[in-house]
């Protein structure tokens, strides 16, 4: 009915009007430049609703024109980083008009949680990212847009495969458990990884005490997603951006060619008295480059297009998307796909009642290999020889020989990837309705409901294949598959009421109410003996074969979790100069045992305005100099399910009469008196804007202690039994971290002249985090892995920063006997030293080296990160750079398997041959050494610089000066260029994430290095 | 509205809105089973003695680091830093910081716990049937302790109640002597409710049980009594001895009339390194296997657990039992033709009595599900404790008699009868232990128990090493509450 009325309108409306308007023409300039803007908005704001949209956009020499307008009528113009300006249209029909700059930068309005602030007025670390952020960076995944964009933000890679995940850390890390950031979209609870980027308008991250409204979900900070919505009073508006890009991989290993692999190996067969493997080395050549191998150019392509506009009391705002990506490892074999589709619908009900609703569906196909882990495709790159050919006579992929030199984990990769077949395939659609009442002058409540519901299939087909005696032998056929359902809701209600009191006293008030509930179950199933060993037979239906009798080839679990809060939150300030702003929120959970269901969390932020104070000369270059304190009492419920209840979910199965057999055990050991972590949040900081807002400057100081770390399965006496198969340790509240650090973000822009504009920012973050307790009896808790057998690499332990690495100190190479025989027995390490060993250091000075000489060896958090970014732009050409550094990490190089055969980097060419030939790199040898403990020879440094964007655009107009005035930009892009780094592996930047176990790398699968033509038209 | 009543309305819903919390947040976890609401039916008691059950899989390590402890093989593996702890026992300089020694510590806890929580319930559930399953629970939690006593020594027993949390800081480590009457107790009050054929294959029968009673006497030197309850087990014709000394440790030769007792062991799930113990196979097995061979008959392994060539010389000629238990890796190369590799402290042994046979399921990780059954107690094990509790309490002949059954069948003649007493004859029954036992893991506790240990183990000291030490870990958790073996 409504569209009907609307046609009408327009139809009856446009005659009517005709008769008493005229052309109005006009520049739109710069107030402070008197330079002509390009693209600036000019809309006929309609006295009547319903009307057709009258406006258009300024063409290149900044003029418009409308005809038709009404004599008497409001013209809005608006324009990017300007102040919007209405003026009346005389009957002269010139209406130019100058935009004042920049300032109205601070009027933008920052999303904080259950409402909306200026930004002049926030006083808590509050940092925002526009899409046009977003629109430069060209993420796949939304994470990767925050990284060096947002001081005290640090996103890390998984993986470099397409589609792996991305971990977000706000402000370092703060526990051993979960560390990902709260992340709402639109005002409800969702999932940062399924979102397709160029559906977001804004992100907007809460770093400190203000996130305290969110209570006990917000300690690891919050991420408020707000996606695109139409516009009022918009013609409608259709963008489309594509782009097509060529990745390779960022990096190669330098190893060991056939020939230098043949010499080192028979010098280390000579080492241990056995013969030389290759008598004749010489002959060998280069032989297979394992990484040429694996490694392969792999395209990605993106389309999306978005409809949106308005009229006087809709607005919309339509949009999908397709992004394919294949893997530079593999190629399809790691495809990633994702399909969106997304509406966005306004709809003013009446004066005061305000519907807003949004729906995206996702679609994610993803294919994977097998990463960072001993088995791990680019493991098996970096250890077969290259001797190998990559096929052998019979043109099947050679085997990696099954001998004690070579292992038994290392295969030939490319028959790995050729072998490898699985298919994850989510689809997913989460939206929310939410409505606006405006009750009373002042009073607004508001209702939502926000919704996901995501559906998973997952396959994967482990063919019957041999390669010859290794563990990755498969000798019967099987598929395996499961079905995921996650599903959530939450419903808010909460009121909002603002009032000025003497035109001095401003107030805010917000109380309400949130419950969420998440249900969902998985399903899991095996078949074996997959039809003629084909993974296009790979189907439960069609495999004939199922497990020995007792074992069960199926599982599958069920959740429901529920929360439901209140809060409230009071802004008061006095003159716009000075801020306090009080929350407090109550939480009662299902993660939490009863004798600790609820939980409050109260915190202050305040801020001061001192540039309004009268000592602050009026025309001064000081714009703004705002002070701001905040301090809080966060949760975080980011824990296992219902682990204070004991449960009969352990594993119990023995045989009898030559059968499987299960029964009941206990699973985990409950803990009745399970709580929330508790993060107490400080910052200070201060935002400065100089030079009529050219420079500004934010700088923040923060002290985040957490305490009452849930630690689960934490280390207990073993004669609990919590070594059982499928028991383990209770959660509890026993740890404690501390994150101290200095955030400071500074840009500059600066306009020269109609043809040249420049933009500038840099910011920088230290972190120092320290652990202040682990109360679980050994005051240590141990994690990760390095090679294998050996004793955990990585610890919390108090005094020091969370997941260091612990492990043995060297003190460079043993050049002679008599330095061996000087030095404290080595032999609890494993083997007596000789010549050419590394020499370890008795840290305790006990005499003897042994576990207890174990030590810090560093650790995986960056001291200190940074991002920079530059942007021009001259005539039609625009240039923009994204850089990121991270300085003081330190990474574990473990993908290195410590085994006689194996090939190897070529720093071995240095190694130790004889009495002062090297103290860096221990001789090689067959022979028993102690030299693959974990030490310090295998902890690098992981600082890097990353250039991660340079793009260079050009824009084409297509019909100036019309109703709807278009453009076609083209532009070429290169993602990760260049990394700096000394790091002897293939990505410093990558990391699992653990908080304890990461900076552990098995052969990251680096990041992508992307060449992107790409367009973006705009009608 | 007026602005009153909103405000009024609004007051309305969040109180209503708190008066559903409980109901909202107090729901039961979803299909979710409280193990203090359990033991309601036979089912029940059933299900959770399979649990308790399960923990002898684990107790391959046991096995395997025991026999590597003892003189009869080293440690081998990969390289001299695999699996460091096995490394370090095999040399004695292990510390009270060893992986694998903290396993065995917390995987026998976890039976004895497992059987404990049967014995808490005991009496929740009136069944027919349910004295045997109580047997059951009490023989498994004497074997599990019997296992802690014989590696640890003191350690802490709570009788039929779980330990909890704070335990280990309140209750002592409890004398070996009042260990060992823990497991007589259980064991005594077994017995009689255990059937003599047990109900399947797998589970434990009465013999079993008096077997184990009987071993635990041995190791207190109660001779009189181990005399007595093992020939109890002897003539109650249960049990034979195998014809085939080499078919015992085949797949067919599993559960058969020697097999006592025996840990089931089967190939039918996968496992992984993440979590031993949850294999359903045979973990020791893959270890021990032939570092990777190619031929017939054997699987690959990881070469551990090698025996030294002292063992293999220590057979007599003409004894069939060494090709059963050690294989010469180059001879059977050069007979079959197969492939081989070199790994640590190569001696050119292996175990053969427990090293990966072809023609399981290979299940992945084919190394950690070898079905092969411990075969925990022998028959011949039986003989031979026997003879040497008579030969303690005087009665030669007999000994001489069980000792002499054991050496027919070795040699498949009388031509190798031992006609010695007295202590004469104790040595040649240790002797025969270790001949007969080779490879199985006992080795390394008869030394000890005879005091023979520091003669024959490189590194044994004595006072110290009789005994491995309480895991770090735990010493630390105990809070002062416990203190560390001696030496350690």
């Amino acid at each position: 009915m409504r569209q009907y009325i609307i046609i009408i309108a327009l139809i009856l409306g446009w005659g009517g009007l005709a008769a008493q308007s005229i052309t109005v023409t006009g520049t739109i300039t710069d107030a402070t430049t008197g330079e002509a803007l390009i693209g600036a908005s000019v809309i006929v704001v309609q006295p009547s609703s319903d009307g057709p949209v009258l406006g258009t956009i300024t063409d290149f020499d900044g003029n418009y024109t409308i005809d038709a307008v009404p004599v008497g009528s409001q013209l809005r113009t608006s324009y990017t980083g300007y102040k919007t300006v209405e003026r009346e249209v005389p009957a002269s029909g010139r209406v130019d008009i100058a935009l004042g700059s920049d300032v109205q930068a601070l009027e933008e309005v920052v999303v904080i949680g259950y409402g909306t602030q200026q930004k002049r007025n926030v006083t808590g670390s509050v940092v925002t990212i526009d899409n046009e952020t977003i629109d430069d960076l060209k993420p796949v995944k939304i994470e990767q847009a925050l990284q060096g964009t947002v001081a005290g933000v640090n996103v890390t890679t998984q993986s470099g495969a397409p589609g792996a995940g991305l971990n977000i850390r706000i402000r370092g890390v703060s526990t051993n458990g979960q560390n990902a950031p709260l992340v709402i979209i639109d005002g409800y609870q969702g999932d940062l990884s399924t979102v397709n980027p160029t559906d977001i308008a804004s992100i907007t991250v809460l770093k400190d005490a203000q996130a305290a409204v969110y209570g006990t979900v917000g300690a690891n900070g919050v991420i408020l997603i707000t996606t695109k919505t139409g516009e009022k009073n918009r013609p409608t508006q259709l963008s489309y951006n594509t782009y097509y890009g060529i990745q390779e991989t960022s990096r190669e290993l330098n190893l060991l060619n056939a020939t230098e692999y043949g010499l080192l190996l028979n010098e280390s067969y000579a080492g241990g008295g056995q013969s030389l493997p290759f008598p004749d080395a010489s002959s060998l050549g280069v032989g297979t480059d394992w990484q040429d191998e694996v490694f392969q150019s792999a395209p990605m392509l993106s389309h999306d297009v978005t409809v949106s506009g308005g009229s006087d009391k809709t607005t919309y705002s339509i949009s999908g998307s397709h992004l394919s990506q294949e893997g530079i490892i593999g190629g399809e074999k790691s495809n990633f796909e994702r399909n969106t589709a997304r509406l966005s619908l306004g709809v003013d009900l009446a004066e005061d009642l305000k519907l807003t609703t949004n729906v995206i569906y996702t679609n994610i196909d993803r294919d994977a290999l097998s990463e960072n882990g001993l088995g791990a495709v680019l493991f098996n790159a970096l250890n077969a020889p290259p001797t190998l050919p990559l096929l052998d006579e019979n043109g099947d992929f050679s085997l990696v020989p099954n001998t004690p030199g070579l292992g038994i984990e290392v295969i030939n990769p490319a028959a790995q990837i050729a072998n490898t077949f699985n298919d994850y395939d989510l689809n997913k659609l989460n939206g929310q309705v939410s409505l606006d009442w405006t009750a009373l002058p002042g009073l607004t409540l508001t209702g939502r409901v926000g919704f996901n519901t995501s559906n998973s299939e997952s396959r994967s087909f482990a063919k019957e294949v041999s390669y010859g005696g290794k563990v990755f032998d498969v000798n019967r056929s099987s598929v395996s598959q499961n079905g995921i359902n996650d599903n959530n809701y939450s419903v808010d209600l909460y009121g909002t009421y603002q009032r000025s009191f003497a035109d001095q006293h401003n107030l805010t008030a917000t109380a309400g109410t949130t419950l969420f509930r998440e249900v969902g179950n998985g399903l899991f199933a095996t078949g074996f003996d997959v039809p003629n060993n084909d993974w296009e037979f790979a189907d439960i239906s069609l495999a004939t074969g199922t497990s020995p009798e007792g074992v069960r080839d199926v599982g599958s679990y069920s959740y429901d979790e529920r929360r439901l809060s209140y809060f409230g939150r009071v802004q008061y300030d006095f003159k716009e100069r000075y801020f306090l702003t009080a929350m407090l929120r109550r939480d009662a959970s299902t993660k939490f045992g009863p004798e600790n269901r609820a939980a409050l969390f109260p915190s202050f932020t305040a801020g001061w305005i001192a540039s309004d104070e009268s000592f602050f000369a009026e025309n001064g270059p000081i714009d703004l100099l705002k002070f701001r304190v905040s301090y809080g009492i966060l949760g975080n419920d980011q824990i296992l399910n219902n682990g204070y209840i004991g449960s009969l979910d352990g594993e119990a199965t023995y045989v009898f009469d030559g059968s499987l057999v299960n029964g009941t055990a206990i699973g985990a050991l409950p803990n009745p008196s399970l709580q929330w972590e508790e993060a107490k949040k400080f910052n200070v900081g201060f935002d400065l804007g100089l030079l009529n807002y050219k420079l500004n400057v934010t700088a923040d100081y923060f002290i985040n202690t957490r305490d009452n770390l849930l630690i689960s399965n934490i280390p207990v006496s073993g004669i609990v039994g919590t070594s059982a198969p499928g028991s383990a340790a209770p959660t509890v509240n026993a740890g404690a971290v501390r994150n101290k650090g200095l955030e400071l973000a500074i840009s500059y822009q600066q306009r020269f002249n109609k043809d040249l504009k420049l933009n500038l920012s840099y910011n920088i973050t230290t972190l120092d985090n320290e652990v202040l307790e682990v109360n679980n009896g050994t005051g240590f808790i141990e994690g990760g892995a390095f090679g294998v057998g050996q004793l955990a690499p990585s610890r919390m332990e108090v005094g020091q920063p969370i997941g260091y690495f612990y492990g043995y100190q060297t003190d460079g190479i043993f050049q002679n006997a008599a330095e061996v025989e000087a030095h404290p027995s080595q032999i609890a390490l494993g083997a007596d030293a000789q010549p050419g060993d590394i020499r370890f250091v008795d840290v305790n000075g006990d005499g003897v080296i042994d576990p207890n000489d174990r030590t810090n060896l560093g650790d995986p958090i960056a001291d200190m990160t940074m991002g920079f970014n530059f942007q021009l732009e001259y005539k039609r050409f625009d240039l923009l750079t994204y850089a990121f550094a991270s300085l003081g990490g330190d990474i574990v190089r473990n993908y290195e398997r410590a085994l006689s055969d194996v090939n190897r980097l070529d720093y071995y060419l240095n190694r130790w041959t004889g009495e002062g030939t090297s103290n860096e790199v221990p001789r090689v040898t067959t022979a028993a050494t102690s030299n693959g403990v974990f030490s310090d020879f295998y902890v690098e440094d992981a600082s890097f610089l990353r250039l991660q964007s340079v793009q260079l655009g050009y824009t084409l107009p297509l019909n100036v000066g019309t109703a709807r005035s278009s453009s076609l930009r083209l532009y070429v892009s290169g993602n990760n260029l260049l990394t700096l780094t000394d790091y002897k592996g293939f990505d410093p930047g990558a990391s699992s994430g653990a908080p304890i176990g990461s900076g552990i790398d098995y052969g990251f699968y680096p990041i992508a290095r992307t060449f992107i033509f790409g367009a973006n038209l705009s009608l | 509205m007026s602005q009153k009543n909103i405000f009024f309305t609004l007051v309305l819903f969040l109180i209503g809105a708190s008066a559903c919390e409980d109901d909202f947040i107090g729901r039961s976890p979803l299909y979710s089973i409280d193990s203090e609401n359990y033991f309601n039916s036979e089912a029940d008691y059933q299900n959770a003695l399979i649990g308790a059950y399960d923990l002898l899989q684990p107790t391959y390590l046991n096995v395997m680091v025991g026999e590597i402890a003892s003189d009869n093989t080293l440690a081998g593996g990969e390289s001299a830093t695999d699996v460091i702890g096995i490394q370090q026992v095999d040399d004695m300089i292990h510390t009270p910081v060893n992986a694998q020694v903290r396993d065995i510590w917390n995987w026998m806890f976890a039976g004895v716990n497992r059987a404990s929580y049967l014995l808490e319930f005991k009496d929740k559930t009136e069944f027919e049937g349910r004295e045997q399953i109580i047997a059951e629970a009490r023989f498994l939690r004497a074997y599990y302790n019997f296992e802690l006593v014989k590696w640890f020594g003191p350690i802490p027993i709570k009788g039929d109640e779980r330990f909890v949390l704070g335990d280990e800081t309140s209750l002592p480590r409890a004398s070996k002597s009042e260990v060992y009457a823990s497991i007589v107790e259980d064991l005594t009050l077994a017995i009689p409710d255990l059937a003599v054929t047990a109900p399947q294959t797998g589970r434990v029968s009465r013999g079993a049980a008096q077997a184990l009673l009987g071993k635990a006497y041995l190791y207190q030197e109660d001779f009189a009594a181990a005399a007595t309850v093992l020939t109890e087990v002897i003539e109650s014709g249960n049990f034979s001895l195998n014809d085939d000394f080499a078919e015992i440790f085949e797949n067919t030769g599993e559960n058969g009339p020697g097999a006592v007792f025996e840990v089931q062991y089967t190939d039918a799930e996968g496992a992984g390194f993440g979590c031993l113990q949850c294999s359903e196979g045979n973990v020791a097995v893959g270890f021990n296997g032939i570092r990777n061979h190619t031929g017939p008959t054997y699987d690959s392994g990881f070469s551990f657990n090698v025996p030294t060539e002292e063992a293999f010389n220590a057979f007599e000629p003409g004894d069939q039992r060494r090709d059963v238990a050690i294989l010469d890796i180059d001879a059977w190369a050069e007979e079959t033709g197969a492939g081989f590799g070199i790994g640590n402290e190569h001696t050119g042994y292996y175990n053969r009595k427990y090293i990966a046979r072809k023609g399981d399921s290979n299940i992945g990780d084919q190394n950690l599900t070898n079905p092969n059954n411990y075969r925990a107690i022998r028959y011949a094990d039986v003989l031979l404790m026997a003879a040497e509790a008579l030969n303690a309490t005087g009665n030669d002949e007999q000994a001489r008699n069980y000792l002499n059954q054991v050496r027919r069948r070795a040699f498949g003649d009388e031509n190798h009868d031992i006609n010695a007493g007295g202590t004469a004859l104790a040595e040649f029954i240790q002797q025969e232990r270790r001949l007969e036992l080779m490879g199985e893991g006992h080795r390394f506790f008869d030394l000890v128990r005879k005091g023979a240990a520091a003669g024959a183990i490189d590194g044994f000291t004595t006072g110290k090493n009789e005994v491995f030490p309480v895991p770090f870990e735990e010493i630390q958790f105990a809070g002062g509450n416990w203190d560390q073996n001696p030496g350690y």
